[in-house]
């Protein structure tokens, strides 16, 4: 099959059609305030005080979205407090990014008349920019192009019996079709890393995968807490879930069965196609920007039921600028939030359809909201802080 | 009265999982390997909870997915519920390792 996407200067191809503002700020925030088309994120993570390796993770995130296939062009402003480390220098984000192809212009408070003559500026750059993006039209392209990021959350076990499984589908045919598709979450691999090694498309990517896992368990030894007092979370336990393994073990069912092809660190972008394992923190405000800044042109959360009792509205898009999707397979998750939830395959467990009926119906979803219908949380203002994922201590 | 419904995930698997609420005492039917397996339910097994299709001693490794999600605390009877009350996870337990508390 096919979607129906924006062709990019670098080959990528968006299902979206974005202005994007960067970084955080009151500029940012003014400029998307004042003209439609925009997005920026809200995040406290600007850098100041941090290691030279978080600063380069979080100028990885900033470019990253910058380059994502999903924005026709870019302002950077250089009002952030981390802007003085060469690392997030405005200058140094502007050209990365404008390395795309794509369009970017920087606004300087010091040189554009102060904040508000940098706002004033950035509101007449951002207007005609999304005019001039308004000018693209989509075009039918193959589902190569497309990347997706998946997580699962307040995992039950319609999780991994029926929710995740339709995910693994999904990941499958897409990959099959020369497309990208990231999952992660480092510590619910732990217990089914040998299932995953197994898949491993080369000796190096399973010993990257079981480096991986053993980092992160010896981080959890070292707390000197037992990990049963952390993850499974009550909602997992709530739901069914006895053991870490036992989750992690449902989790590995949405990467599907293809082989792995690699391992990436936070929001780093894969170097060709096929599915990757992404060595990042299950976090949903952490994990979907990171995707995006991988070049994810379409994020999934894949919902359990555990923790969302009586929740009938299902808020934010912690991606940024890539449509991001509810999926759940739990009946009363999707009785309760029904006009939050973008796909539901409750029905393997009430066994109307089969995990691959589920999954067939869930990627033709995927490709009409790739090709423009929007996802439920699109149709809501509200979205969430970003929670980028820094591992070193600040100082 | 119809049998309520859990699933098998795979052949080497100990336990299965409950795809609607069973209660104590109720026939459970579960498809397995082209055949259907039937047992009694121990004990009430809520929605999305795990029984025991045999009896499991303790310290036995429980498998679900074919794979290893812990192992058995105490003796589990065959159709009792399987949960954090009677199975423990041993992956990333720091105190396991200094021999501490179980």
């Amino acid at each position: 099959m096919s979607f129906l996407g924006y062709l990019r200067s670098d080959g990528s191809v968006g299902t979206r059609n974005y202005v994007l503002v960067i970084p955080q700020g009151i500029i940012a925030k003014s400029v998307c305030d004042f003209v439609s088309g925009t997005k920026t994120i809200l995040t406290v993570d600007h850098g100041s005080g941090r290691t030279a390796n978080d600063r380069e993770q979080i100028a990885r995130v900033l470019i990253g979205l910058g380059r994502n296939p999903n924005v026709a062009s870019v302002i950077v402003h250089a009002a952030s407090p981390g802007v003085g480390y060469p690392e997030l220098a405005a200058e140094r984000l502007a050209e990365e990014i404008a390395a795309s192809g794509k369009r970017v212009e920087l606004l300087d408070p010091a040189k554009d008349g102060g904040t508000y003559g940098a706002i004033t500026k950035g509101i007449q750059l951002a207007r005609r920019m999304v005019y001039e993006a308004s000018k693209l039209r989509r075009e039918q392209v193959e589902d190569a192009h497309l990347c997706i990021g998946v997580k699962c959350g307040y995992s039950d076990t319609t999780s991994g019996i029926a929710g995740n499984p339709a995910v693994g589908y999904l990941y499958d045919k897409i990959v099959a079709a020369g497309g990208s598709a990231l999952f992660g979450e480092t510590t619910e691999i732990i217990g089914a890393e040998q299932a995953l090694v197994r898949r491993a498309a080369t000796p190096e990517v399973a010993e990257k995968i079981l480096r991986a896992v053993t980092v992160q368990e010896d981080l959890a030894k070292a707390t000197g807490l037992d990990i049963r007092t952390v993850n499974p979370v009550p909602s997992n336990i709530k739901g069914g879930i006895s053991s870490l393994e036992e989750k992690s073990l449902g989790a590995i069912h949405k990467a599907g069965t293809a082989p792995i092809q690699g391992v990436l660190k936070y929001a780093e972008r894969p170097t060709r196609k096929g599915l990757y394992f992404v060595d990042n923190w299950m976090g949903h405000l952490s994990i979907f920007a990171g995707y995006a800044a991988a070049g994810a042109n379409i994020v999934l959360f894949q919902l359990g039921g555990g923790g969302v009792a009586g929740r009938t509205l299902l808020e934010g898009a912690p991606s940024v600028v890539a449509p991001f999707l509810w999926a759940t397979a739990n009946p009363s998750t999707h009785a309760a939030a029904t006009d939050s939830i973008d796909f539901y395959s409750g029905t393997v467990i009430e066994g109307t359809e089969t995990p691959e009926e589920a999954g067939e119906r869930l990627y033709r979803t995927v490709i009409d909201i790739a090709s423009g219908t929007l996802a439920r949380s699109e149709t809501l203002r509200y979205t969430e802080p970003i929670d980028m994922y820094l591992q070193e201590p600040r100082f | 009265m119809q049998a309520k419904r859990a699933l098998i995930m795979h052949p080497q698997d100990n336990v299965a999982t409950a795809v609607e609420e069973i209660g104590a005492g109720e026939e459970v039917a579960i498809p397995s390997a082209g055949d259907v397996l039937t047992l009694t339910a121990a004990e009430t097994i809520p929605f999305g909870f795990k029984l025991a299709l045999r009896e499991l001693p303790q310290g036995e490794i429980i498998r679900k997915y074919g794979e290893t999600i812990g192992r058995a605390t105490s003796v589990i009877a065959k159709g009792a519920l399987v949960h954090i009350h009677n199975l423990e996870g041993t992956r990333a337990r720091c105190d396991l390792e200094r021999g501490g508390a179980r």
